[in-house]
C-alpha cells in the first residue's frame, strides 16, 4: 500500500509548476538558480587516464629488458676497468722509519732531508695520458669544521679580502687577513714528485689544467694574490707563490675542491707519454706533508683512464649482479605464471566469491 | 509542542519513578509558541554538549542530569545580581554603569597593530610550527649552526608568510563586512521621535523600530507591532537556516502603546547574555505590573521581519552580546582515525630520530676519545690556539659538551625524519578532496537544490572505514513530507477510494471578495468522508466528523499565510509551521472543507464549508515530550468552551474516558494498529466540553501558572494534565511519511559493504518495523528478537534469553552454512532506559553485535547518543550517524562521523554535522566511493611521506658515518631545504587528491570493496614496517652505489652530493610513479615536472660561484660513471619493491587488485556472470 503511489507529491507537481505555480516551494525555485555543480570531467574526477596494470607479460619483459641492458653494461664496465693500468705506491712509511714520534719529528723539522726515492715497476703498457694522483687515507677533508673553514668570497673578489669570519682559526696572522684563509687552504698538500724512467730520461709532468676550468675562470680570482699565507707559527702545509694570482695556483684549486670521503685522491699532474710494460719508473719525491701525527697514509698513484674513469670493478660487478638477478626473476616468474596461471580480473577470485561462508 | 511526531519519549514518561524529578526540570522552557519543544531542548543539549559528554551517562539519569544542566540557567529565578536591568526608553540610565556593550560588532580578529603578534601567536599554536621554530632557533647557536641562517629560516618563514597573508585577507573581508553592518541605518526613538541612527550607535534600552523585510539590528523585546494583536512574523534563516515564519508576540500590556505617541517606560530584568537562541527568560515591570517574558517575546539580531508592517522593541542585548554573535562558532573539530594512527607512527619515527642522533653522538664521542691525543694538533679542534701570543683553548668544549652538541646538531640535520610537511600536505589534500566531494553531481539533490557540504575538513578519510551506520528514520530514511492518508472517526475507518485533486479546478476552495482562496498543497481525500463532511445535519456521526476536522484545523500552531499567485483572482493559503505532521493535518482539514484562514494569539478563523467562523483561543497547552500531546481551549461563538486534545496514542488512551463508548475505543485501537503496521504515523484526537465552573478554575490556574516566574513549565503542565482528562474520543488520523528515493537500494549496498545499519527512531515499534521491511532492512527470513520491557529485571531476563536464542541460531546457521537467515534485534526506548548505563549494557552489546540489524524505536535523543556510545566505546570500529532533526544532534556529535540531512526539520542537525547532504541515498557514493578514495589516498600519502623523509634522513645519516661523525652534509643545504618543499612535495599532494584506485562504477558494483578500509588494509603497522625496511634498502642503494663506485677516486663532495640529491629525488618520484594507478595529465605533469624542477634547482644552485659546489653538476654530468650510477640506483632500489608487488598481485591478489584488472580488461560477460553469483548467494 505504501508503494502504491510511487510518485511523491513534489514530483507530481514538478511538471505543472511552471504553469500553475501551485507546487511546493522547491519546484517553484527558478531553474537558473540551481546550485547543481557544473559538470566537467575534472570535477567529476573522470579525466582521461591511463591505468597501467602489471600483467605477467609486462613484468617478464621488464625484467628481461633490465637483464638485456644491464649485463652488457656490466661487462663493458668490467672490461674498461680491466684495461685501466694503475700503480699504487704507499710511501709514507717507506720514506721515514722509526716510531710515530720520530716520524713526526722528522717531518716537522725544517732541516732534515725529506727527499725520498721510490721505484715503480710498470707491469702493463700505460697509454698516455697517465694521471698522477696522490692519495690520502684517514684524512677527513669532509670534517664539518674543516669544510666550513674557507671563504669563497675572498677567493673570488679582491674586495672581499677581509671576509674571513668563517675561516677561524686561520683567519688572520699578525693582525692581517690571510689570503687564502681557512683550514682548507692552510693544510695544502705539499709533497712533490718527479719521475724518470729506468734509462734516466726525465718524464715530464704537465701540471697545467689539472683543475676544473670553471674554478679557474670564476671561482678563483685572477686579481687575488696570496697574502700573509703560512705566516703564523703553526704551519699546516704548502706555501704559495705570492706573485701568482690564485686562479693560476692549480694545486691550491684542486686541493680546495674538498674530497667527499676520508680516503681520496687528488690530481697532481699528467704524464703525456706512453710507458711500456716492464719499465721501471724512479720517483724522486719530497716527503713534506705531515700525515704521521694522525696516522694517515700517503700513496702515489699512477693511473691510465677509461671512459668510466679509474680502476673500479664495483660498477661492473653490480650491474652484472642486478642483470643476473633480473634474469633469474624473469625465469622464476615465467615458471610461476606457467604453473599457476591466474586469469586477470576474474571476479571469481574476489574474496566474497571465493569464500562465501566457508565453501 | 505541536509536533506530534511521537519521537520524544523521555524516560520519565514510562519510568514513573524518575518522572517527577526530571519532568519539572526538563521542560521548564516549553513556553515557546511556534518553537518545537524538542528543538528547544536539544539545542540546549547541543550547546551544552561538552557537559553531557563529560558525564558519560546516557540512560534515564543521564537525561535528567543533562537536562537540568542544560536548563539550569533559565530555570533559576533571575536574582538581582545576575540580572541585566534594562530601563525601557532610557538608555542613559540603563547604561549608567557601562557594563553593556554597544551595538557595534567586530568579527575581524586583528587590527593593524595587533595583526603581527596575534597572528604569529595563533599560528604557533600548531605543534608543527613550534617544532620548526625550535629547530631554527637551535640552528642559530654558533656551536650548532648546521645550516646557514637563510636556509634554516626560509621554510618556516614562507609558511608563516603565506598563512599570514591568507589570514590578513580574510580578516580584511570581515572588517569590510563589519563596517557595512555597523553603518546600516535603523530607526531609533530619540526624544519621542524616530530618527535614523547608525546601527553601531544603538544602545541597550533604546527603542528600535523595524519595518517589514528589515533585518533586526540587535536583540529586542517586542513592545508592539503593526498587528493589533501584537503578532510579528519573523524569518530566522540567518540564525538557524529555517525558512519558515515564526511568530513573536508583544505583551498585552505594551501592545497598545505606540511609541512616539504614548510614553513607554518600564524595567526589564533579563538573564545575562547567553548562546541559547531558543531560550529567553525575563520579566518586565510596566505600570507597576509584573509581566513575564519568554522566548516568544524576543526577536534576535539577524532575523528579518516578514508580513508585518513594523515592529517596535527595546534593545536588550547589543553587539557581541547578542545571541547571534555569541553563536558565531564553527563546528567542533574531530580528528580522523587515520591521523590518530599516524601520530602513533610519528612517535615511532621520533624514536628512530633519537636513535640516529644517539648513534651519531656516541660515535662522535668515541672518535674524539680515540683521537684525544691528536686533538691538540687538529686545527679544527685545537685545544690550544697557537695563533695568539697567549695560548688559549680553542673550539673544544670538553668531551661531554661535544657529545651533547653533536646530538643537537644531528637533531637539526635529521629534523625532517618527523614529516612536518605532511601535516600541511594533509590539509591541502583534504581541501582538494572536499572540493571534489562538494562538486560531485551524484551527490547533488535537485529537489532541495542543495549540494553536498563538507563542514569538517579533517575527517574525510574516516568515511572509508565506517563499520556502523546509525540512522534516524523520519526525514532521513523517509522524506518527512507528511501526507494525510486515513482517518478513523468514531470507530469508522475511512480508508477507501481516493480522489486526487490535481489541476486548476480541483480541491476545496473558498470565495473571498471575489477571489478564490485555496490551500497550497493538495491532499487526496476519501470520497465517502468528503461527502459526509459536506452534509451538515444533526446526526451523531455528522457531528463527530465536524468535531474531528475542527480539532485538526484548530488544535495546532500553524499560521496561515495568504500568498499571491500569478492569477490576480486566486490566492493560496500557505500553512507555515514547525511540524510537518501538523501541516499535513491542517491541509487535510482544509481539503475536507475546514479551512484555517487566520490565526492570532487570541483567536482563529476557520472557514467551515464556506461559512466563516471565529473561535477564541482561550488557552493552549504546548506539546511536551512527557505528555506527548497538546491541547487547545476554544471558545465557540455561542460562548461554549471546549478543549481539544491531540497526541500520541499511548498517552491519549490514558486520558480518554473509555466508559463513554468502549466499542468505539476498541475499534479505533484496531484501526491504529493496522495503520501503524503499514508504516503510517498515527495521532489520536479527543475532545471535551467544559462547564463554566471548570473553565473558570482552569483559567485562574492557567493565569497563575503562565505568569509564574519559578517552574512555570511545571505548573503549566499540571494545569494541562488537570484539564486533559475524561475526553471523548473523536478519532485518529494516519499520516504517511514516504520512504526517500533509493533508500532500500542504498541500505542494500551498505549491507553488502559490510556496514551494519542501525535505525534509531522515535516512532512506534510497528511503524519502525514496517519501515524496516519496506527499506529492506528487515527481511522475512530474519529472526526478530523483540525486547520490550518495563523493568530492569525483565530486561535482564529477556536479554539473556535473546542471547541464548541468538547463539543457538548462529550455531545452527554455521552448521548448515546458511548465511541468509540472521537475527534482527528490535528494542524500545523504555527497555533502553534500564539497559544503558547499567551492567546490562555489556549484554546488549554482545547481543547487538551478533545481530545483522538493530532497530531501536521510541528512543529519546540522548538515548540515541547512548547507543552510539555503546558501540564506540566497546569496539575499535568506526561509527557514522546520520539524521536530519534536532533530536539527532546528540547522536551526530557522538559518532565518529556525523552526517546531517538538510531536510524539512530545520538546520540543527546540519549545523552539528561534519558532512551534510540532501538525501539518504547519497551515503552510498559518499562512503563507498569518496570515502574509499579518500582513505586509500590519505593512507598512501602518509606512508609515502614517511618513506620520502626517512629515505633522505638515512642518506644523510650514512654520510655522517664517513665524516668523523661531524654532521657534514654533502647534499647542499639548499637542496636539503627544498627537498620537501619543491623536489618532492607536489606529486604526493596531486596523488593524494586525484589518484583513484578503482573507478566509481566498480566501487558501486562491488560494495564489498569497501571492506579494505574497514580492515585497515592501506595503513597499518605492518605496512609501516615494510615501508621502513624498503626505505632502509633504498637508502643503502642510493648511498653505497655511488660511494663504492667513487671510492678512492678524486671526486669532490659537492659532486657526490649532487649525485645523491638527484638519485634520491629520482627514486622518490619514481617510487610514487610506480604506485600511481590512474595516470592523468596532471599526475604526469606533477611527477615529471618535479624531476625537471629538481634538475633546474640543482643546476641553479651549482651555478652560483660563491658556493663551494660551483659547476659540480656540469662536471659530473659529463662523466659516464654518473649516468651509470644513476641508472643502477634506480633499478636496484626498486627491485625488492617490484618483486613484492608482483608476487602479491599474482599469487595473493587483493580484491581491489582483481577489480582493477576487471576494470581494465572489461568483459561484459564476466560482469553479468558475477551479477548472477551475487543474486544467487542468499539462496545457497
Amino acid at each position: 500500500m505504501m508503494n502504491s503511489n510511487p510518485s511523491t507529491p513534489m514530483n507530481a507537481h514538478a511538471p505543472s509548476s511552471s504553469s500553475g505555480g501551485a507546487g511546493s516551494p522547491d519546484s517553484n525555485a527558478p531553474r537558473r538558480n540551481s546550485k547543481r555543480p557544473k559538470y566537467s570531467r575534472f570535477t567529476q574526477q573522470e579525466l582521461p587516464a591511463c591505468k597501467p596494470i602489471l600483467t605477467p607479460k609486462w613484468v617478464i619483459s621488464a625484467f628481461m629488458l633490465v637483464t638485456i641492458v644491464f649485463i652488457p653494461i656490466g661487462l663493458t664496465s668490467l672490461l674498461a676497468s680491466r684495461d685501466v693500468v694503475e700503480i699504487i705506491d704507499r710511501y709514507d712509511n717507506a720514506c721515514v722509519q722509526g716510531s710515530k714520534s720520530q716520524k713526526v719529528q722528522h717531518i716537522q723539522s725544517q732541516t732534515t732531508n725529506k727527499t725520498c726515492v721510490r721505484s715503480l715497476t710498470v707491469t702493463k703498457r700505460m697509454k698516455q695520458p697517465i694521471y698522477v694522483y696522490y692519495q690520502l687515507d684517514n684524512f677527513y677533508q669532509n670534517h664539518r669544521r674543516y669544510v666550513k673553514s674557507r671563504s669563497d668570497n675572498q677567493l673570488r673578489n679582491l674586495g672581499d679580502e677581509n671576509d674571513t669570519s668563517s675561516c677561524k682559526p686561520e683567519n688572520d696572522a699578525n693582525g692581517m687577513s690571510i689570503v687564502p684563509c681557512g683550514l682548507v687552504a692552510w693544510s695544502l698538500f705539499n709533497d712533490t714528485y718527479s719521475f724518470s724512467t729506468s734509462n734516466n730520461s726525465q718524464l715530464a709532468i704537465n701540471k697545467r689544467h689539472i683543475s676544473w676550468k670553471s674554478d679557474r675562470d670564476e671561482k678563483f680570482g685572477s686579481d687575488v694574490f696570496p697574502k700573509n699565507f703560512q705566516n703564523s707559527s703553526f704551519i699546516g702545509g704548502g706555501r704559495l707563490n705570492e706573485s701568482l694570482p690564485l686562479n693560476e695556483q692549480e694545486d691550491l684549486i684542486v686541493w680546495m675542491r674538498t674530497a667527499a670521503l676520508p680516503t681520496f685522491r687528488k690530481l697532481y699532474g699528467k704524464i703525456e707519454v706512453d710507458i711500456e710494460a716492464g719499465e721501471t719508473i724512479n720517483v724522486v719525491l719530497e716527503n713534506r706533508y705531515n700525515t704521521y701525527s694522525f696516522s694517515g697514509k700517503k700513496k702515489l698513484v699512477l693511473s691510465t683512464t677509461s671512459w668510466l674513469g679509474g680502476k673500479n670493478n664495483f660498477i661492473g660487478i653490480a650491474y652484472l649482479a642486478v642483470g643476473g638477478l633480473c634474469f633469474l626473476l624473469a625465469t622464476t616468474f615465467t615458471i610461476i605464471y606457467l604453473v599457476k596461471p591466474r586469469h586477470l580480473g576474474d571476479p571469481n577470485y574476489l574474496s566474497w566469491n571465493r569464500n562465501p561462508g566457508g565453501h | 509542542m505541536t509536533s506530534n511526531r511521537p519521537s520524544l519519549p523521555t524516560p520519565g514518561s514510562t519510568g514513573s519513578d524518575l518522572s517527577s524529578s526530571t519532568s519539572s526540570n526538563n521542560s521548564d522552557n516549553n513556553q515557546i509558541p511556534n518553537l518545537h519543544s524538542l528543538q528547544n531542548s536539544s539545542s540546549q543539549l547541543s550547546i551544552k554538549s561538552n557537559s553531557w559528554r563529560a558525564s558519560v551517562n546516557f540512560g534515564s539519569k543521564g537525561v535528567s542530569v543533562a537536562d537540568s544542566e542544560g536548563f539550569s540557567i533559565s530555570r533559576r529565578e533571575i536574582n538581582e545580581d545576575d540580572a541585566r536591568l534594562v530601563y525601557v526608553n532610557d538608555p542613559l540610565k540603563t547604561n549608567e554603569t557601562f557594563e553593556f556593550c554597544g551595538n557595534s560588532i567586530r568579527t575581524g580578529k586583528y587590527s593593524v597593530f595587533t595583526f603581527l603578534p596575534r597572528n604569529l601567536f595563533e599560528q604557533f599554536h600548531r605543534v608543527a610550527y613550534m617544532y620548526f621554530l625550535i629547530i631554527a632557533i637551535l640552528n642559530q647557536l654558533p656551536q650548532l649552526a648546521v645550516f646557514g641562517r637563510g636556509a634554516s629560516i626560509l621554510p618556516l618563514a614562507s609558511v608563516l608568510f603565506v598563512t599570514a597573508v591568507k589570514d590578513a585577507y580574510e580578516d580584511w573581508r570581515r572588517h569590510k563586512a563589519d563596517k557595512i553592518e555597523n553603518n546600516r541605518l535603523s530607526s531609533v526613538l530619540v526624544n519621542d521621535q524616530f530618527q535614523h541612527k547608525r546601527s553601531k550607535d544603538i544602545q541597550v534600552g533604546e527603542i528600535v523600530k523595524v519595518s517589514a523585510d528589515e533585518t533586526i539590528p540587535c536583540d529586542i523585546v517586542v513592545l508592539c507591532t503593526s498587528d493589533p494583536t501584537g503578532v510579528a512574523y519573523v524569518q530566522t534563516i540567518n540564525l538557524d537556516g529555517e525558512s519558515n515564519l515564526k511568530t513573536r508576540y508583544a505583551k498585552q500590556e505594551t501592545l497598545s502603546r505606540v511609541p512616539g505617541k504614548d510614553v513607554i517606560s518600564g524595567l526589564i530584568k533579563c538573564e545575562k547574555p547567553n548562546r541559547n537562541i531558543y531560550g529567553f527568560q525575563a520579566n518586565m515591570e510596566v505600570d507597576g505590573k509584573r509581566v513575564s517574558l519568554g522566548p516568544s517575546n524576543i526577536i534576535l539580531r539577524g532575523c528579518v521581519i516578514k508580513n508585518t508592517d513594523w515592529a517596535v522593541g527595546v534593545a536588550v542585548y547589543a553587539g557581541r552580546e547578542t545571541k547571534a554573535m555569541l553563536n558565531n562558532s564553527g563546528a567542533p573539530s574531530k580528528r580522523s582515525r587515520l591521523e590518530t594512527h599516524m601520530n602513533r607512527e610519528i612517535i615511532l619515527l621520533s624514536f628512530f630520530l633519537v636513535t640516529l642522533c644517539i648513534i651519531v653522538s656516541a660515535c662522535a664521542g668515541f672518535w674524539l676519545r680515540r683521537h684525544q691525543d691528536e686533538l691538540d694538533i687538529m686545527p679544527f679542534y685545537r685545544r690550544k690556539d697557537y695563533s695568539k701570543e697567549q695560548v688559549e683553548n680553542y673550539n673544544y668544549y670538553g668531551l661531554g659538551m661535544e657529545i651533547f652538541f653533536s646530538f643537537l646538531m644531528s637533531v637539526i640535520v635529521f629534523q625532517i625524519m618527523i614529516p612536518i610537511s605532511l601535516y600541511i600536505s594533509m590539509e591541502l589534500v583534504r581541501v582538494g578532496q572536499a572540493y571534489f566531494m562538494i562538486r560531485d553531481d551524484k551527490m547533488f539533490d535537485a529537489a532541495s537544490n542543495t549540494r553536498f557540504q563538507c563542514r569538517a575538513l579533517n575527517i574525510n578519510e574516516d568515511l572509508g572505514q565506517i563499520k556502523y551506520v546509525f540512522s534516524d528514520k523520519t526525514g532521513t530514511l523517509t522524506e518527512n513530507k507528511m501526507e494525510f492518508q486515513f482517518a478513523s472517526i468514531s470507530g469508522v475507518d475511512y480508508s477507501g477510494e481516493k480522489i486526487e485533486f490535481y489541476g486548476e479546478q480541483g480541491g476545496y476552495n473558498i470565495q473571498v471578495d471575489g477571489q478564490v482562496w485555496r490551500p497550497k498543497m493538495k491532499v487526496q481525500v476519501d470520497s465517502k468522508l468528503l461527502k459526509l463532511s459536506k452534509t451538515r445535519n444533526d446526526t451523531k456521526s455528522s457531528k463527530e466528523i465536524y468535531d474531528f476536522f475542527l480539532a485538526l484545523a484548530a488544535c495546532n500552531t500553524i499560521v496561515p499565510i495568504v500568498v499571491n499567485t500569478s492569477n490576480p483572482n486566486e490566492k493560496l493559503i500557505d500553512y507555515q509551521g514547525e511540524s510537518p505532521d501538523e501541516q499535513a493535518l491542517v491541509y487535510a482539514a482544509a481539503a475536507y472543507g475546514f479551512m484555517l484562514i487566520e490565526r492570532t494569539s487570541g483567536h482563529i478563523v476557520i472557514d467551515i464549508q464556506g461559512e466563516r467562523q471565529r473561535f477564541n483561543v482561550l488557552g493552549m497547552h504546548e506539546f511536551d515530550s512527557d505528555r506527548k500531546r497538546m491541547s487547545v481551549i476554544l471558545g465557540y461563538p455561542d460562548s461554549t468552551v471546549k478543549v481539544f486534545v491531540k497526541g500520541a496514542d499511548t498517552t491519549m488512551f490514558k486520558v480518554i474516558d473509555e466508559s463513554l463508548n468502549l466499542s468505539v475505543v476498541k475499534s479505533t485501537e484496531n484501526h491504529l494498529h493496522s495503520y501503524s503496521s503499514i508504516g503510517l504515523r498515527t495521532l489520536v484526537v479527543g475532545m471535551r466540553a467544559l462547564s463554566i465552573a471548570e473553565f473558570d478554575t482552569w483559567q485562574t490556574s492557567y493565569e497563575i501558572a503562565s505568569t509564574a516566574l519559578m517552574g512555570r513549565a511545571g505548573l503549566l503542565r499540571k494545569v494541562a494534565v488537570n484539564i486533559e482528562n475524561n475526553l471523548s474520543l473523536l478519532g485518529a488520523s494516519a499520516i504517511e511519511d514516504r520512504l526517500q528515493k533509493g533508500v532500500p537500494e542504498a541500505i542494500e549496498s551498505l549491507r553488502k559493504a559490510g556496514i551494519k545499519v542501525w535505525v534509531l527512531t522515535g516512532d512506534k515499534q510497528e511503524t519502525a518495523i514496517s519501515i524496516g521491511y519496506s527499506s529492506k532492512l528487515l527481511t522475512s527470513k530474519m529472526m526478530q528478537i523483540i525486547i520490550n520491557n518495563n523493568s530492569k529485571m525483565s530486561c535482564k531476563k529477556s536479554l539473556e534469553d535473546a542471547l541464548v536464542t541468538s547463539r543457538k541460531l548462529i550455531n545452527v546457521t554455521r552448521a548448515s552454512e546458511d548465511d541468509a537467515s540472521s537475527v534482527a534485534l528490535i528494542i524500545d526506548g523504555t527497555s533502553l532506559v534500564y539497559i544503558l548505563d547499567s551492567e546490562l549494557e555489556e549484554q546488549l552489546f554482545e547481543l547487538a553485535s551478533k545481530c545483522a540489524v538493530v532497530l531501536c524505536c521510541r528512543v529519546a535523543p540522548l538515548q540515541k547518543a547512548g547507543i552510539v556510545a555503546l558501540i564506540k566505546n566497546r569496539t575499535d570500529d568506526m561509527t557514522l550517524a546520520i539524521g536530519d532533526g534536532a533530536n539527532d544532534v546528540s547522536m551526530i556529535q557522538m559518532a565518529d562521523v556525523g552526517v546531517g540531512i538538510s531536510g524539512q526539520e530545520g538546520r540543527q542537525a546540519v549545523m552539528a554535522s561534519d558532512f551534510a547532504m540532501g538525501q539518504f541515498r547519497f551515503l552510498v557514493p559518499l562512503m563507498l566511493v569518496h570515502g574509499h578514495w579518500n582513505y586509500q589516498r590519505m593512507a598512501y600519502m602518509i606512508l609515502y611521506n614517511f618513506y620520502r623523509n626517512a629515505l633522505f634522513v638515512f642518506i644523510l645519516f650514512w654520510y655522517v658515518l664517513y665524516t668523523g661523525f661531524t654532521l657534514t652534509t654533502s647534499i647542499t643545504e639548499w637542496s636539503s631545504v627544498l627537498y620537501s618543499v619543491i623536489y618532492t612535495a607536489i606529486p604526493t599532494i596531486v596523488v593524494g587528491i586525484l589518484d583513484k584506485d578503482l573507478s566509481r562504477k566498480s566501487l558501486m558494483t562491488y560494495p564489498q570493496l569497501y571492506g579494505s578500509g574497514q580492515r585497515k588494509e592501506s595503513y597499518n603497522a605492518k605496512l609501516f614496517w615494510v615501508t621502513m625496511v624498503d626505505t632502509l634498502w633504498q637508502s643503502v642503494v642510493v648511498f653505497f652505489i655511488p660511494l663504492l663506485a667513487f671510492w678512492e677516486s678524486d671526486i669532490d663532495s659537492s659532486s657526490l652530493g649532487d649525485l645523491w640529491t638527484l638519485a634520491v629525488v629520482f627514486i622518490v618520484n619514481i617510487h610514487l610513479a610506480m604506485d600511481v594507478i590512474r595516470w592523468t595529465w596532471i599526475s604526469h605533469a606533477s611527477i615529471w615536472g618535479s624531476i625537471i624542477a629538481t634538475c633546474i634547482c640543482v643546476i641553479i644552485i651549482d651555478a652560483i660561484p660563491a658556493l663551494p659546489g660551483y659547476w659540480a653538476i656540469f662536471n659530473l654530468a659529463s662523466s659516464g660513471l654518473f649516468w651509470i650510477c644513476l641508472l643502477g640506483i634506480l633499478i636496484a632500489s626498486m627491485i625488492p619493491r617490484f618483486i613484492v608487488k608482483m608476487f602479491m598481485q599474482h599469487c595473493k591478489p587483493c580484491d581491489r587488485q582483481i577489480a582493477r584488472e576487471a576494470e581494465k580488461f572489461q568483459n561484459a560477460m564476466e560482469i553479468t556472470r558475477n551479477g548472477e553469483i551475487e543474486m544467487n548467494l542468499p539462496h545457497r
